[in-house]
């Protein structure tokens, strides 16, 4: 029971009427507007299809890996893609280790409907022989750190690993051409997905007084907040999917005014991941064109040793 | 790392230690008794760090390695800002950021007795005022969970709960009780202790030419402030955490360069 205690975190009464009565005068406690979105900075591990967001306080790494099975029985000539997330306590000593909580579930399940009903990846293009072989790709999700609003930065990062994935080029041969021969990187380049748009989640959190709306809640003010609502939309103005869990009802008029405002986030966001991306791939192609004379100065140290 | 194990020892007082650090030899200090605190470990005739901070001398014979982090080890004697978490019979359940609840006994108020424990239910709104100025009267508080309390840390022993105290030694209310209003925010335990130290932390020092506020830093990495406007608040609050890893002058020159008021309350921009 203690225990339990020492590891919930907690907000004190003063914090929480602070946040209140501060949001009446359109003040957060970071200093930013009610409609101002946190610094995200995204980075790329050495690998291809690994990425790492940090939205203010909140990190999340993602990371995409692909391997050849079977297809679902109903769409033979279809990839598969899934999403796993992994909710460290060391993120927030609230999340248990073993079991994925509520929360866990929930943001699996909002990033895979932005996803995927908007067939933002193209599965068909996964497919090498219909009905026996279609890369599967697996999304996976590491919280790092929870400073609120896990959802836009765990969706950030899954597109940001989607986007530098590539996936090993394969061909068909064999006597029969029914077997499948998959290329290594250094004999073929391997190749990215096909992403078609790019869906962002934009939270919005309400406040029961006065019916306060504020973008990209804190952790802080997560806890203190009536009600939650996200919508993924992409640049171009498509909304791709709407959550609102529980909490406060929230008026038509309102949910229009998000939307609005989630629109014009997205298209900021995007460029900001694809500048990124852009970047990255700059980075991954001047490496190549390096590895020549750096190998075999490699080597000639390697005899001496 | 021979160079330092041959260096007297006085010279480790107040540097930055590394774990593994020699940073005593005890085979030079013979006829001595020395107390160590946390961060030093014995081994035969050395005395050596396992953790990274700077070495601390208290005379006549105590070292310990101060370090910044983010949990706190209760030391007795420290004041330090905690949260009320629950109530039994006889002890208030504190959370002090620290490996375990501090104990909070209900007598350790100014004239706690028997009679007169603060109450920590919710009451009638009617009853309320008229039994809140009575506690007050007798200087008795009324606690809830989730209350911001400034605390005094009475025992630290390892293996047990650490017991708090709402009084000075004397049993005086002293500036030590429940915090009203404002805004509590979490910092390393290192920045807090900077906060404290003398002379004036430049960063409190600059804030407090420019804008009225009232500060209380625990030194278990818990600041609470608290000002007319909220505003003022929060230009306090994020100075002093943007200040972590500042120097002395670069905390006079950002709270220079912040615009006196309007929108662009801090040096830089976030993005839209």
């Amino acid at each position: 029971m203690e225990g339990r205690l020492a590891n919930s975190w907690r907000l004190t009464v003063n914090d929480k009427n602070f946040i209140k009565t501060a949001l009446l005068s359109e003040i957060r406690i970071d200093g930013r507007k009610p409609f101002e979105y946190r610094k995200i900075s995204i980075k790329f591990g050495r690998e291809d299809g690994s990425s790492e967001v940090q939205l203010g306080q909140t990190r999340v790494m993602g990371m995409v890996t692909a391997q050849l099975v079977q297809p679902y029985r109903d769409r033979p000539k279809e990839g598969i893609l899934s999403i796993f997330t992994e909710f460290s306590p060391m993120a927030d000593p609230s999340f248990e280790p073993g079991r994925p909580g509520e929360l866990a579930v929930e943001l699996g399940r909002i990033i895979d409907r932005g996803l995927r009903e908007s067939r933002a990846v193209d599965t068909e293009s996964l497919c090498i022989l219909a009905g026996k072989f279609v890369w599967a790709i697996r999304i996976d999700l590491h919280i790092l750190d929870n400073g609120g609003n896990l959802v836009d930065a765990a969706n950030i990062a899954a597109l940001a690993a989607l986007l530098t994935f590539r996936r090993p080029e394969c061909s068909l041969g064999g006597e029969d051409g029914q077997e499948v021969i998959v290329h290594p990187p250094e004999i073929r380049e391997p190749l990215p997905l096909t992403v078609h748009h790019l869906p962002i989640a934009i939270s919005f959190g309400f406040f029961s007084n006065e019916s306060i709306l504020v973008i990209d809640p804190t952790h802080n003010e997560e806890a203190v907040m009536g009600g939650r609502m996200t919508t993924t939309v992409n640049a171009n103005g498509d909304i791709c999917a709407i959550q609102k869990s529980g909490g406060e009802g929230v008026p038509q008029r309102v949910i229009m005014q998000c939307l609005q405002l989630a629109t014009s986030k997205a298209a900021s966001i995007t460029k900001q991941i694809k500048d990124a991306v852009e970047v990255f791939n700059t980075e991954r192609a001047l490496r190549k064109i390096k590895r020549h004379p750096t190998s075999t100065g490699v080597d000639v140290r390697e005899k001496q040793n | 790392m021979e160079n330092k194990q041959s260096s007297s020892p006085a010279s480790f007082v107040d540097s930055t230690v590394v774990p593994g650090d020699v940073v005593l030899d005890l085979s030079s200090m013979t006829n001595q008794t020395i107390k160590l605190g946390g961060g030093l470990r014995q081994d035969c005739d050395a005395i050596s760090a396992v953790k990274a901070g700077t070495l601390r001398f208290s005379k006549p014979n105590k070292y310990w390695i101060e370090s910044s982090q983010k949990r706190y080890v209760p030391c007795v004697e420290d004041t330090i800002l905690g949260i009320v978490v629950d109530s039994k019979a006889d002890n208030f359940l504190i959370d002090i950021k620290g490996p375990a609840m501090g104990f909070l006994p209900v007598l350790a108020f100014e004239g706690g007795t028997r009679r007169n424990i603060p109450k920590f239910e919710k009451l009638v709104e009617s009853l309320h005022n008229s039994i809140l100025f009575s506690m007050r009267l007798i200087g008795l508080y009324h606690l809830e969970v989730g209350t911001l309390l400034y605390l005094r840390v009475v025992k630290a022993n390892f293996g047990m709960n650490p017991e708090l105290s709402c009084t000075d030694a004397s049993g005086k209310a002293a500036e030590f009780g429940p915090l009203k209003d404002g805004y509590m925010f979490e910092t390393s335990t290192g920045l807090s202790r900077k906060l404290l130290s003398s002379p004036t932390c430049p960063v409190l020092e600059a804030l407090g030419k420019k804008l009225s506020f009232e500060i209380a830093v625990g030194l278990n990495g818990r600041v609470w402030v608290n000002a007319a406007s909220p505003d003022t608040i929060v230009v306090v609050a994020n100075a002093i955490m943007n200040s972590e890893s500042l120097s002395g002058a670069q905390q006079i020159i950002m709270e220079l360069k912040r615009p006196p008021n309007g929108s662009e309350r801090f040096g830089h921009r976030q993005l839209r």
